[in-house]
């Protein structure tokens, strides 16, 4: 039998994805939080599983340098791949949401100004309703752009709302739940049928 | 100096591998029957326009001829060889089997990819049947095979199941590019919800939802299939499928094969069988085709067809991984003792006569030149030998040489 391969981000998605694995009998005894090893093998030998950075993952496995990818929908929404997407974690839950101040309303007069780690969601979102946007591309600390002029809504991730609170910002609309999902090569998928269906199948048995 | 080198045995390696997968696609072609033909470099913007979102307009190379025309840089080949016929067949009267070598031109907008590519394609002018169709499948297998791919896969489906889905849902563009989207990636997890707010029927909504989980072997997705409530044209296609399959058992194909009735082509115009091939180790697609009934319509002809084509650039990446010693081999490898000039220049060109590929060189040499061959030939003052596969064979003149080569040659060269 050959190796699967499985890319993902570090942090918080990827300690609950290793849990995951865990209870469906993948090991990484060599692994710990602290490691710094980019590629760790399963006491089987049966997984490599390689990290690199989340943004990534959809392009490891679409040009098949990962079988399969563990990864946020926001990544991949910001950026379509071709590839399946077969399954839903249920881990890293969020929603990607437009805010801004409580009061603004978005009217069709001069294009409306949009700051956000994801620039085509962003756009796609607005165009869809008849909106016209121009978009602002920041890394970070998205929620100073409304506060210093910048850009008059955001789009962002949202998970408890703490820091939009704290800068005086609501959720003003809702554009997509967020979670993380197992993406596949589709090459992969038509060499390696049968394990990457056990594979998500013992996923699926584990989270129910 | 190690750069000077280097940098030519890998150029040279990777063109020899290009030609060497050429040649191979070549001659299996010819073993089926095909023609060679060529197409011209620069086509008519208007052609392509004419024809319906086959290839984004987008992505073609545009020039200018001296009157201020349009001309666009091959795209691809299937149009243009259905233009001609249709311009000379207005009804097939009689099956045509043409394959093709040719480079093409894109530009992919978001992706820094080369511009042209080669693709080698065939094209079966035909009438749709099981035969014909897994013909060019298998044909599709074998080249595969000879090109030592050992795990093959090629994903068959039908592009009428997903025609057959939207003519009954009565949906806007956009929806449609949506459900497509959803079907392409599999997308369980969105498609049960997306299906929901569109107001879709029960029964059409569970066949829908089925679809990513209808892959697999064909046997086995045939069987589930039977908990779904298809429509009359959905079971006619899938039985249709089944019967294709069943003649690629005979090929002794099965193996190779697998239904996947959410296989939905980027290209348009295909209107039967549809499928795309992969080997171990490559994440794309390194062949892909399927049956195109209706494009001679945009010429005002009748002459339905079956295609595929595959990109050598693609596959020469494929074999990267193997294949290492045997790609640079030559058949023999003359060296001989100065004074045996003479009969090394005889025996070269009598076996080049007879195809061998041969290199010959002074013994002096020996250390500069590293070319690795089959079988080396040792010409020295008192004795000649023959090196094979660890054997020392000693022979007297041209004619024994030649006998003992034919024995090699029946093995393995």
């Amino acid at each position: 039998m050959t190796q699967l391969t499985i890319a993902m981000g570090k942090g918080r998605t990827a300690d609950r994805a290793m849990k995951l694995f865990e209870q469906v009998g993948i090991r990484f005894s060599d692994y710990h939080d602290k490691s710094r090893k980019l590629v760790i093998y399963d006491d089987d030998n049966k997984v490599k599983l390689i990290f690199v950075k989340a943004v990534d993952v959809p392009t490891y496995v679409e040009n098949g340098a990962a079988d399969i990818g563990i990864v946020g929908k926001d990544t991949i929404m910001e950026d379509p791949v071709d590839v399946y997407e077969l399954m839903d974690l249920g881990i890293g839950k969020c929603i990607v949401a437009v805010a801004g101040f409580p009061e603004k309303e978005f009217t069709n007069g001069a294009p409306l100004t949009v700051a956000s780690k994801y620039p085509t969601i962003a756009k796609d979102y607005f165009t869809g309703q008849g909106i016209r946007v121009e978009t602002i591309k920041l890394n970070g600390s998205i929620e100073l752009a409304p506060l210093i002029g910048l850009a008059d809504v955001i789009v962002d991730i949202v998970e408890t709302g703490t820091t939009l609170k704290e800068n005086g910002l609501v959720v003003l609309e809702k554009i997509a739940d967020v979670s993380a999902r197992v993406i596949v090569n589709k090459a992969s998928y038509a060499t390696k049928t049968s394990q990457i269906q056990q594979f998500i199948g013992d996923l699926k048995a584990a989270l129910e | 100096m190690v750069k000077n080198e280097v940098y030519p045995e890998m150029l040279l390696s990777e063109n020899e591998k290009f030609e060497r997968i050429i040649k191979t696609i070549h001659k299996r072609f010819t073993t089926y029957g095909y023609k060679r033909i060529k197409t011209s470099a620069f086509e008519q913007y208007d052609l392509y326009s004419k024809v319906n979102s086959s290839i984004n307009q987008n992505e073609m190379v545009k020039v200018i001829d001296r009157t201020g025309e349009v001309l666009v840089m091959r795209p691809d080949v299937t149009i243009p060889i259905t233009r001609e016929l249709a311009q000379n067949f207005p009804i097939l009267t009689s099956e045509l089997r043409y394959f093709y070598v040719q480079e093409v031109f894109r530009q992919q907008i978001e992706r820094n990819e080369s511009i042209e590519s080669t693709q080698a394609g065939i094209e079966y002018f035909c009438q749709s049947s099981p035969e014909a169709d897994a013909e060019v499948i298998a044909l599709a297998c074998h080249t595969m095979k000879d090109l030592g791919f050992l795990d093959i896969k090629i994903e068959l489906g039908h592009a009428a199941f997903f025609q057959e889905i939207i003519r009954k849902l009565l949906l806007t563009e956009q929806q449609i590019d949506q459900l497509k989207a959803l079907i392409q990636a599999k997308n369980v997890v969105e498609l049960g919800p997306y299906l929901a707010s569109l107001d879709v029927d029960r029964e059409m909504r569970d066949i829908i939802e089925q679809i990513p989980f209808l892959y697999g072997n064909p046997k086995e997705v045939y069987e589930r299939t039977k908990g779904v409530v298809l429509s009359q044209e959905m079971q006619e296609t899938l039985n249709y499928l089944m019967a294709v399959y069943d003649v690629l058992k005979m090929y002794g194909l099965d193996q190779y094969i697998i239904i996947d009735l959410g296989l939905i082509n980027h290209m348009d115009y295909y209107s039967g069988v549809i499928f795309q091939g992969f080997v171990e180790r490559f994440g794309k697609p390194v062949l892909m085709g399927g049956r195109y009934d209706r494009l001679g319509d945009e010429f005002g002809a009748t002459l339905p067809a079956i295609g595929f084509a595959c990109e050598i650039e693609s596959l020469v990446k494929a074999t990267e991984s193997r294949d290492i010693s045997s790609r640079s081999l030559i058949d023999v490898k003359i060296i001989y003792d100065p004074t045996q000039l003479a009969e090394a220049i005889a025996i070269a060109n009598e076996l080049r006569e007879r195809n061998y590929s041969v290199v010959s060189l002074p013994a002096r040499k020996e250390q500069e030149i590293r070319q690795e061959s089959v079988c080396t030939i040792r010409l020295e003052a008192e004795k000649n030998a023959l090196f094979y596969k660890e054997k020392t064979i000693y022979f007297k003149d041209l004619n024994e040489l030649v006998d003992l080569l034919v024995g090699v040659k029946g093995a393995t060269i």
